[in-house]
């Protein structure tokens, strides 16, 4: 016999059980997550090859008998670290890589200090990025680079590449980068330069806090975060959704602050003038072009991503000058591209396929 | 076990899925009018000047304690991070000598590395 909801009793009753045991275990598990500390994240053996200010270089130990001849050079976004790409053994990319004999090297940013706020955005990409590429070629004995760059890392990547185009860099691998920045539309609007006044808040407080750059990701998605939460409560008897939850929250608040001038450069030449779309811009007085770039590229884009909306990213493949280029679409966000179960069994396999017979 | 379809648990898990996005949506629509902007950046700009005077403050505080200046500490972090990166170099010299002099061809960790000669499965080699 049914309820007149639909429900039969004798498994409503099972439901209720499962529901108490959960109830009981939420309590003692609460008390748990409050009491225990942070997981441990980015724990694949690595060695520091270079740190200056806000620049670190790392290389990570190969762990294949045999490895690729051409070094991968990953180039970080500057707001977040560099340990989503190495989360936990077995949900690590950088793991992934090694495992499948890739030599790896991570250009990873700490937060700059109050006098670094004059780094500007040529110090990144006419500076920090040749400087590892010479270190990675010095280290590894090998010319050629693969560069692969995560959000606005791929953005730094593309301009190294569109002011260096005859080398070193062999292949450039582009994680969801933006390229249109007006079809970004609400940090658009949140930078509209009529109300907007970025001199004036990079004269005052130097470099942009990293509770600000929080704020403007976390206003994208306004409810989502207490939701998470709600869910998080819900499933907090569950120790694999709690391990989960963990890492990626204490990655995506781990924010870093930005360096003013670089800030306001980005502000004014990406969000407000366009140029990188327009063909434009120019870096310390260099022109960055990005039709200039001619070595293979692979653009990875996330069908649900909501911080690089895919209008704002859909030119990067038709603009480059390579010939060996291609974009792929995977299900997923911005995050969950690159890490986490679906990255495992989308991206890292297709970028493992692409890039092992070009790295030879 | 009850189907999805009258499981009251996954209903109101269903029913907080819509109302987060639901909630998203009309945020989203009213953040992209120009008023928010105005408004927000008011705001935004007004703590911002209440931090840089607050800021100010301290440091003439900190100076009159006769605490360390900020400059002292600063050049004091510059010193190490210079004989650090000094040290880096150093090490990557004895690595390449290392190597120049016949000897075990070694990362910057030391050991040994492997050999830069893998090839893709499709090339004949298998994956390893």
């Amino acid at each position: 016999m049914n309820t007149p909801i639909g429900l039969d009793p004798a498994s409503m009753s099972e439901r209720i059980q499962a529901e108490v045991q959960r109830a009981i275990q939420r309590s003692i598990k609460g008390v748990e997550y409050i009491a225990s500390a942070a997981p441990s994240l980015g724990s694949t053996p690595k060695d520091v090859l270079h740190t200056r200010g806000t620049m670190n270089l790392y290389h990570y130990r190969p762990i294949a008998d045999e490895i690729y001849r051409v070094p991968v050079l990953i180039v970080m976004a500057t707001t977040n670290r560099g340990y989503i790409l190495d989360m936990v053994p077995g949900q690590s990319f950088i793991e992934f890589l090694l495992k499948r004999g890739y030599d790896v090297y991570m250009l990873d940013w700490t937060p700059p200090k109050p006098e670094e706020k004059c780094l500007r955005l040529e110090d990144y990409v006419l500076d920090f990025i040749p400087d590892c590429i010479r270190r990675v070629q010095q280290d590894s004995g090998e010319s050629d680079v693969t560069l692969i760059g995560y959000c606005f890392g791929g953005v730094l990547a593309l301009l190294y590449g569109s002011i260096f185009p005859d080398g070193p860099m062999k292949n450039l691998i582009c994680f969801t980068t933006p390229i249109d920045f007006h079809e970004m539309k609400l940090f658009r609007n949140f930078s509209d330069r009529r109300y907007f006044d970025v001199d004036r808040l990079v004269d005052s407080i130097g470099n942009v806090p990293p509770e600000m750059i929080l704020s403007s990701f976390e206003m994208l998605r306004p409810a989502s975060r207490t939701v998470s939460q709600v869910q998080l409560w819900e499933n907090i008897w569950n120790d694999e959704y709690v391990r989960s939850y963990r890492m990626f929250d204490r990655w995506a608040t781990d924010t870093l602050p930005l360096a003013g001038e670089y800030f306001r450069a980005i502000t004014k030449d990406l969000m407000w003038d366009n140029k990188l779309f327009n063909g434009t811009m120019s870096v310390g007085g260099r022109p960055a072009d990005i039709s200039k770039i001619r070595v293979p590229i692979l653009h990875a884009v996330a069908e649900h991503d909501h911080i690089v909306p895919y209008d704002a990213a859909k030119h990067l493949i038709a603009k480059v000058g390579s010939a060996d280029k291609e974009e792929v679409m995977l299900k997923g966000g911005h995050v969950s591209l690159v890490a986490g179960a679906n990255a495992i069994k989308r991206l890292w396999p297709k970028l493992d396929s692409w890039l092992g017979g070009r790295s030879i | 076990m009850a189907d999805k379809g009258n499981d009251p648990v996954a209903i109101w898990q269903a029913m907080i899925g819509e109302m987060e996005k639901g909630f998203n949506s009309f945020a989203n629509q009213a953040m992209a009018s120009p008023e928010f902007s105005k408004v927000v950046n008011q705001v935004g700009g007004a703590t911002v000047s209440a931090q840089k005077q607050f800021g100010e403050l301290m440091e003439k505080y900190l100076v009159s304690m006769n605490l360390p200046s900020r400059a002292q500490m600063v050049g004091m972090a510059e010193r190490l991070q210079s004989i650090e990166g000094q040290l880096d170099e150093i090490k990557a010299m004895l690595g390449q000598m290392q190597r120049a002099s016949g000897g075990a061809d070694s990362g910057s960790a030391g050991a040994p590395r492997p050999p830069r000669t893998r090839r893709p499965p499709s090339s004949g080699k298998e994956q390893k």
